[in-house]
């Protein structure tokens, strides 16, 4: 039977459903998908118009192999440098199962939170021009619009930035990827065809974010 | 304008200011964007006094370059499995991370400890990362961890 919906309640749906994919099957993701995936990235909203956003499409095994690498890399870095800090332990201590909570930390500082851009089918890179005031906001649109076409397309994505958040990493990619220099790398969104259903993460109640002409009164009442 | 003639007081207010509009445009990811700050300084002045290559030879030569520049009293360090902790006696940048602790924050960047993250890269060809810089009376004890390279790199 088919659903029908409004257009909001289309778009809330698309919104409610994107999930962050990290394991993918083999099947390709095909070129009218990541034609339709571009096309939504390149009608977001930019600052002065000016579409700071470019898109480098990685197909071939072995550049994703080295995505993977530096994503994974950096990753493993930051998060044992928190392990051994015990900031992470900190961070997990409401998590009571220590078995769940073993596998998280392995998880984390293996780097294999990231690794997985070797094993998506496609990967999208993110770069954006330098020469325009608000290269990260606008060239964010662009990857959430990508993210929801996924979506709509039936596919996976993950948005990972931990290839780019070190400047030791975003150099590394820069030179794998020929980038110049006055251009930033944001993001890389890994795609492809989810191995499985994923629950939706929890989020934080309306009335913890948002406040009521300034900050700190709530705008809504806790809801019973 | 010379480095003798540079206070000190300006430099690091200045230094404090820069690193302050990172924080606040990045949050705790500022840190990162940080990473290779003294590269410039590491190939012209600290490269030459590195003598072989192991973690103390670094350390070593590090500390010598900066003692001789004036830029710490000197710098010597505990090794434990990958974790490498690094004291730094009388850093001229010392105000700057205080300032940042009394602005509620953890210091973002030390340059003496970057210095050697790149001897570490650059001689030995592994990654590393500051875990913790901590600041106390004696000097500040800057945390490394080190890693072993990693495949497809």
């Amino acid at each position: 039977m088919t659903e029908t919906y409004t257009l909001a309640e289309a778009t809330m749906k698309v919104i409610q459903d994107r999930r962050s994919i990290r394991s993918f099957t083999d099947e390709p993701v095909s070129e009218e998908a990541i034609r339709m995936i571009l096309e939504a990235a390149r009608q977001a909203p930019s600052g002065e118009n000016a579409q700071p956003w470019r898109f480098i499409v990685v197909r071939d095994a072995e550049t994703r192999k080295a995505l993977g690498a530096i994503g994974g890399g950096g990753s493993g870095r930051r998060f044992t440098a928190e392990f051994v800090t015990k900031k992470m332990q900190e961070r997990f201590a409401g998590l009571q199962d220590e078995e769940k909570k073993k596998a998280a930390f392995e998880k984390l500082t293996s780097g294999n939170v990231s690794a997985f851009l070797a094993d998506a089918p496609v990967d999208i890179v993110v770069c954006g021009r330098k020469n325009v005031w608000d290269l990260p906001y606008d060239t964010s649109a662009a990857i959430e619009n990508m993210l929801l076409m996924v979506t709509g397309l039936g596919l996976g994505a993950c948005w990972v930035i931990a290839p780019c958040i070190d400047v030791r990493d975003e150099e590394r990619l820069h030179k794998l990827l020929n980038v110049p220099d006055d251009i930033k790398i944001v993001s890389i969104i890994a795609i492809g065809h989810p191995t499985r259903p994923h629950r939706p993460r929890p989020r934080l109640p309306l009335h913890e974010l948002v406040y009521n002409e300034v900050w700190g009164t709530p705008y809504y009442k806790e809801e019973a | 304008m010379t480095r003798e003639n540079l206070p000190s007081d300006y430099a690091n207010s200045v230094i404090y200011e820069i690193q302050k509009a990172f924080w606040d445009e990045r949050g705790n990811g500022a840190r990162f964007r940080l990473t290779t700050v003294g590269r410039e300084y590491f190939s012209d002045k600290c490269l030459a006094q590195i003598h072989g290559e192991s973690v103390g030879e670094i350390v070593q030569g590090i500390g010598k370059a900066l003692a001789e520049e004036g830029i710490a009293a000197g710098m010597s360090y505990e090794e434990e499995d990958r974790i490498v902790r690094l004291k730094i006696p009388g850093c001229l940048h010392q105000s700057v991370e205080r300032r940042f602790l009394a602005a509620g924050a953890e210091p973002l960047m030390c340059v003496p400890a970057n210095l050697v993250v790149l001897a570490v890269e650059a001689v030995l060809k592994r990654p590393a990362e500051i875990a913790e810089i901590k600041v106390g009376d004696d000097g500040c004890e800057v945390t490394l961890v080190l890693f072993e390279p990693r495949p497809g790199l």
